[in-house]
């Protein structure tokens, strides 16, 4: 037994060195340790930075509430009471300058302002702006950072979101949450280092998928792919013994599988077949891991409400917000709920009110949660996104019923909070009719900069290389915005 | 033991999944440290180090270089940047700016910038000093040299030039081969390479059993002459041709490109010659005398995805579907990384990105827009298999039946003059105006909605005539039906007059550079001229003899797939950043044997799983192990799990249950409910299929592109060109294993089988090993699994009803005649050997 795990330790170990030494992948980390320190490591971690990040982490979590389809910041977030003066009137030339929009709006010529659908109000000792559409939100103002000169590169969803997640438009790329796991590594043996759970408000029209890109892992080895935890009964993918399989059975087919695969271990001394014992057990462990965590009974009350009344019924917004919770606790680095229907192109008027309704209340909930359970500082919060909506009509402004927006890569919001994140604070503008992020713009790829800096990586020095490329998150670009951050 | 075992695992679980890295460590043996005298190789010691190190910012790139400095030519790095100073002096080191900037301690002088975040270490400038002293002598990239037959070195005992280029290497490093590999190990290994699929006891026993010196050989020809072999073939080109079943993106609407698939499986099994399945998936349709197979082959470009998400610009569409066609070809062909070249020159590699649209512009000339997602957009090919075409020719007989049935009638009614259509006659006169309309069709050019209304029109008038139209209208719905049956194939063809291709600033679609005449990658074939932008000059050079790359990088890659590990490991990238052969002269040897066997693949495959090299045990003494931890010296045999397709098919096959009809229509086996229904808002409906669908092999599954099937995993996400897939274990693997509806009822049908043929457990125990792993078991084995089994017994004697629910799994039927417990106890220990690493791992 014995002779078993020393030699997968002493193998893997050198290894992972040896791998190291040669730049072909986990290149940081001999840099990081110092060649002293790596002779006497301990057992080498299998992420790059789990021994020393780049420089001391603000937070260990990342939470990213991705609100897919890109919700309107002019109605949400951006006040601008000169879209209200100039509501039914042509947009001003001087704010188009060659600016592609998608075949839906063509050209904005002569397109009509319209004004936010609902009153914003100011919230907190911090004054934010924030529209009647998020009550929930405005009350826990003080608690956020919002950015509201966010810009991208895409006008259509899936490229947006691909580079919202990944830095690039084309699918294939590692996302944030893969990198952090990379770059990381895991907290939790019983569970995968980065969850995904994806909801979408009853009755929606819109017709925006969550490909399973926007969780890969791309050229990352697949361990760092984001596992879908799904509502129901089987959170997991297989997770569950069939039916008529007890689980006593199963432990003790699992006890003959190790024993079995021990005895080949012994026979043969490839440690594949030791990593294949780890990787069953592992296997087992979640099969009652993951049970216990969807398991609510022992939730307060008072927890509960903070999420608003669909948070009992699994697969809805509220139900995975709560679960992002409960999933950091137990060692999860990067959890990515996302939630679909934002796209509003002729429902400005109707569901947003209902998406709203669905996200407002449990987005709040998460942060007041965090907060309580001394949570929310060593765990980032981030809600947004792919990118804004017009500040002019999609639609016709007789129609109230069917009035829209249409997709806008030059401006939107998203909001941070914890993790080291200045709380209360707005950053960036847009000019006056929210049309373009005018101060301080921040690129997609800064805003990922940043994320990875506040968990310890400096997002130029975290590569992997494939086809002969250092790729990072960020491509060749990204500036950390020290301006919204409590260290700086 | 296990609670030791558990808090072992603990320790571990940090480190375990490290252990699939092994395939990333590089070699440190048989690098002793050269003698100052020792003449340097450019290609092999200085060009990736000045590539690594300086070509980022002095390299091909015009655009991202510094100092006017670049250092990735001969004339370059001889001559000087803006500072006037030689970069590199041929045998005078301390002359040489390139050596002062880098021992430049001044951070604003060293070299590389420390913000670049690299720099040399002290053995690597040693190198370059050694290199410049020598004279500094030049070369070019070792790929992009023609492959040289090597000298195969005389080793004792050793006839095969694979085995001789190998084992000549061994011993410099220390290694010993490992000897050859039990004939029970080989035997599997073989039939899971080959065709994908374990031996049977009978294929193991007649193998063990065969004492001719021909055994081998008769083995390895059975395999290749069987037709699974297209089949297991088919899977890693399906991955590198990205191919689906639907379109991915939004819609993702269900193509029909099966045929193509069926065709790949097809070429490989007749062992179609590599430069044709080349020529003919390039560019088939331009061949003189094109057939339907030789158009249907160029599939191959069109497997794209295809986005249909609303609002989407059709040219950013086009443009797309350009970039993909581009870069599969250089992937799959010149193992170039071209995608790098999309916006600039290449980094590294002494490709342009005028190489790039020059490439492309081959593509550029088929009618496709870019616009909408039709999963059938034109050109297209309708593809008939036997079955279909006899169908469609019933279909057609029927029809034409019926139509001379509507015509007889209708001379002997009408009377038509000769040349007059029935409409002009003169009895039509006395009919309205909309009998005349449709009168004035000629019946055969009737369709369904047309034959309609005539019966409604002339219901009143001609019961005979009505009569008649109307079995005409049932045979031309009939004939509808069965031709929205035929596959349509999307294909290459070209327009009639070529389309110009501009360059992309930084590769957008909406910023047009200068245009760009097509041409082949200029470093490669220099002085060439390429006069128009046909697809057949592109696939001749492809298989040229003058062109260094396709011929490694093909026989690079069929090496990964017996070894787990190319040659070159980096299996995508034959650049400067790519790794190095780790035996260059077996590279080069099997590249030209392919060639000039006429790119046999079947030769070339019998040629490496022949070989000893290829033959030897997976076990190697820990000494050899230590110094080989990756095996990259091939001093033992191959060893690494199954590809999940592959696990697959070796449980329904170990089972009994495989289908083995090749190709047709994918089939949608066993899947967890919701899948597809939550990714797609409901839009998309997972309908699991029965009976014999369930049970064919993985290469038949539907593959939505959006959401691929749950049940395999580590494979590629056909969303681009895959020639590489990862290989990790992680928990939920095990899980699906486990726990899928599929291995469970093959494990339980492997057990219904032994109950039926053999009374004593030990036996059934043997038969399920012989099944599974091509062995019997040890007896320390049978001891733990027959315990296992005892308990299991007990288990499902108290609860018989939960031992009736595990033993419906699946929808194969269950004999009434076994005994529930009995089975269900068994299907437990079954399912046990299935997960066993030694089933899952090709040993």
């Amino acid at each position: 037994m014995s002779t078993a795990h020393d030699f997968l330790l002493r193998e893997t170990r050198r290894q992972f060195l040896g791998r190291s030494g040669t730049g072909l992948g986990l290149a940081a980390l001999s840099q990081l340790l110092g060649s002293g320190q790596a002779a006497a490591a301990p057992p080498a971690p299998t992420s790059p930075l789990q021994v020393r990040p780049h420089h001391p982490a603000r937070a260990k979590h990342a939470i990213y509430l991705f609100q897919n389809g890109a919700p309107t910041h002019v109605d949400l977030f951006d006040y601008k009471p000169e879209l209200l003066k100039r509501h039914g009137k042509p947009l001003p030339d001087s704010y188009i300058g060659g600016k592609r929009f998608s075949t839906m709006t063509g050209k904005a010529d002569g397109k009509l302002m319209l004004a936010p659908v609902e009153p914003f109000r100011q919230h907190g000792q911090s004054g934010a702006w924030v529209s009647d559409f998020l009550p929930h939100t405005g009350r826990i103002a003080d608690e956020l950072c919002f950015v509201k000169s966010m810009h991208t590169d895409a006008v259509n969803h899936a490229p947006a979101i691909s580079l919202m997640l990944s830095g690039a438009q084309i699918p294939g790329r590692p996302t944030l949450g893969a990198w952090l796991t990379y770059g990381l590594g895991s907290e939790t043996d019983n569970l995968p280092a980065f969850a995904v759970m994806t909801s979408v408000s009853k009755g929606t029209s819109c017709g925006q998928i969550f490909y399973d890109f926007y969780w890969g892992s791309g050229f990352l080895p697949s361990r760092y792919q984001g596992v879908k935890f799904r509502g129901g009964n089987e959170p997991v993918l297989y997770l569950s013994n069939p039916a008529g399989l007890p689980s006593a059975t199963r432990r003790s087919m699992l006890d003959d599988l190790g024993a079995l695969n021990q005895l080949k271990f012994e026979a043969h001394g490839d440690p594949e077949i030791a990593t294949r014992i780890a990787q069953y057990e592992m296997a087992f462990r979640m099969q009652t891991s993951v049970p216990e965590l969807a398991d609510l009974s022992k939730e307060p009350e008072s927890v509960l409400a903070l999420y608003g009344p669909s948070v009992r019924e699994p697969g809805t917004f509220a139900y995975n917000c709560l679960m992002a919770r409960r999933l950091i606790e137990r060692g999860v680095r990067c959890v990515q709920v996302m939630h679909a229907g934002w796209d509003q192109h002729n429902s400005l008027t109707t569901e947003l009110y209902t998406q709203c309704r669905d996200t407002d209340q449990p987005s709040a909930g998460l942060v007041i949660d965090l907060k309580q359970r001394g949570l929310l500082d060593e765990t980032v919060v981030v809600w947004g996104g792919e990118f804004g909506r017009t500040p002019f009509i999609q639609g016709n402004l007789d129609d109230r019923k069917r009035w829209g927006r249409d997709h806008h890569p030059y401006a939107f919001t998203s909001w941070m909070a914890g993790g080291g994140v200045r709380p209360g604070i707005s950053y960036g503008q847009t000019d006056d009719l929210g049309m373009n992020a005018v101060h301080n713009p921040v690129h997609v790829h800064d805003f990922q900069a940043t994320l990875l800096h506040q968990m310890g990586i400096h997002h130029e020095r975290l590569t992997y290389r494939f086809q002969g490329r250092d790729f990072r998150l960020t491509d060749v670009h990204g500036k950390v915005i020290r301006e919204i951050l409590q260290d700086s | 033991m296990l609670t030791e075992l558990q808090r072992l695992l603990r320790v571990w679980t940090t480190v375990w999944t490290t252990v699939w890295i092994v395939a990333g460590a590089t070699i440190a043996l048989g690098q002793n440290p050269p003698s100052t005298q020792a003449p340097i190789r450019f290609s092999r010691e200085i060009l990736p180090l000045l590539s690594d190190s300086c070509f980022a910012c002095h390299g091909p790139d015009e655009k991202a270089r510094k100092g006017g400095l670049r250092l990735d030519t001969l004339t370059g790095a001889r001559g000087s940047g803006k500072s006037g100073k030689i970069a590199v002096n041929a045998g005078s080191p301390d002359q040489s700016e390139i050596l002062r900037r880098i021992l430049s301690s001044d951070p604003d002088e060293v070299m590389p910038p420390p913000e670049s975040g690299k720099s040399l270490k002290p053995e690597q400038v040693a190198l370059l000093r050694r290199w410049v002293t020598q004279g500094a002598p030049w070369g070019r990239h070792w790929a992009f040299e023609p492959p040289q037959r090597p000298t195969i070195p005389v080793v004792p005992g050793v006839s095969h030039p694979i085995d001789a280029l190998v084992r000549s290497t061994l011993a410099s490093d220390g290694l010993q081969p490992a000897p050859e590999a039990a004939r029970s190990t080989l035997i599997r290994r073989w039939s899971l390479d080959l065709t994908g699929l374990p031996p049977t006891p009978a294929e193991v026993d007649a193998f063990v059993a065969d004492p001719s010196p021909q055994a081998n050989e008769r083995q390895v020809d059975r395999l290749l002459a069987s037709p699974r072999f297209g089949e297991r073939m088919a899977w890693e080109w399906m991955e590198a041709a990205r191919y689906a079943d639907s379109n991915g993106y939004q819609g993702d609407g269900e193509r029909t490109m099966w045929p193509w698939r069926d065709w790949v499986t097809d070429a490989f099994n007749r062992n179609l010659p590599y430069d044709q399945f080349t020529l003919w998936q390039i560019a088939g349709d331009r061949l003189p005398g094109a057939t339907d197979e030789q158009r249907l082959a160029t599939g191959f470009l069109r497997n794209h995805a295809i986005n249909g998400e609303g609002g989407r610009i059709a040219e950013e569409n086009r443009i797309d579907y350009l970039f993909d066609q581009t870069e599969t070809v250089a992937t799959v062909w010149l193992g170039a990384t071209f995608n790098c070249t999309r916006c600039h020159d290449h980094k590294f590699d002494p490709y342009t990105q005028k190489d790039y649209f020059g490439l492309m512009s081959f593509f550029n000339q088929t009618s496709v827009d870019g616009s909408g997602g039709n999963p059938r957009t034109p050109p297209l090919l309708p593809v008939l298999n036997r079955e279909l075409r006899t169908r469609v020719d019933d279909a057609q007989r029927g029809l034409s039946h019926f139509i001379r049935d509507t015509e007889a009638l209708e001379q002997k009614r009408f009377h038509p003059e000769a040349g007059q259509s029935l409409d002009q006659t003169p009895l039509a006169q006395d009919f309205s105006a909309a009998h005349r309309e449709h009168l004035k069709v000629p019946a055969a050019n009737r369709d369904a909605g047309r034959l309609q209304k005539m019966t409604t029109l002339w219901r009143d008038f001609d019961p005979e005539y009505v009569a008649v139209l109307e079995r005409q209208r049932a045979s031309r719905i009939h004939w509808d039906t069965v031709q929205s049956q035929i596959p349509q194939v999307m294909v290459m063809e070209d327009l009639p007059k070529p389309r110009t291709t501009h360059q992309l600033v930084r590769g957008s679609y909406e910023n047009r550079g200068p245009e760009v005449l097509a041409s082949l990658p200029g470093h490669l074939t220099p002085g060439h001229r390429v006069a128009r932008p046909d697809r057949l000059e592109l696939a001749q050079w492809l298989v040229s003899p003058t062109n260094p790359l396709p011929a490694r990088v093909t026989v690079n890659r069929l090496w990964q797939q017996f070894f787990g590990v190319g040659l070159v490991k980096t299996s995508e990238d034959f650049g400067l950043q790519g790794e190095r052969p780790s035996h260059p002269e077996l590279l080069d040897w099997l590249a030209i044997e392919f060639v000039e066997s006429g790119w046999d693949v079947k030769a070339l495959v019998r040629s490496i799983v022949m070989s000893g090299t290829y033959r030897q045990s997976s076990q190697s003494s820990p000494e050899n192990r230590e110094r080989d931890p990756e095996n990259r010296r091939l001093s033992r045999g191959p060893r690494f799990r199954m590809s999940s397709p592959m696990i697959r098919d070796m449980a329904l096959a170990s089972a009994g249950l495989l289908t083995e009809r090749l190709g047709g229509t994918a089939v949608n086996p066993y899947q967890p409910p919701g899948v597809w229904e939550e990714t797609t808002f409901g839009n998309k409906r997972y309908t699991q299929d029965h009976g014999e669908a369930l049970y064919r092999r993985s290469l038949y599954v539907f593959w939505r592109r959006i959401i691929g099937p749950t049940l395999f995993f580590d494979v590629a996400n056909r969303q681009t060109c895959t020639v590489k897939t990862p290989r990790t274990n992680v928990p939920l693997h095990a899980l699906l294993t486990l726990n899928d509806t599929g291995y469970v009822e093959a494990a339980r049908v492997l057990a219904q089988q032994v109950l039926a043929s053999e009374s004593r457990d030990s036996e059934r125990l043997v038969q399920i090993f012989q099944k599974i792993l091509g062995r019997r078991p040890r007896p320390a084995e049978s001891q733990i699994l027959l315990e296992g089994l005892r308990r299991h017994r007990a288990t499902y004697a108290h609860q018989p009803e939960l031992a009736t629910q595990w033993i419906r799994t699946g929808e194969h039927p269950t004999p009434s005649s076994l005994n529930p417990v009995e089975l269900a106890a068994w299907t437990v220990t079954t399912s046990t050997v299935l997960n066993l690493d030694e089933a899952l791992t090709k040993e």
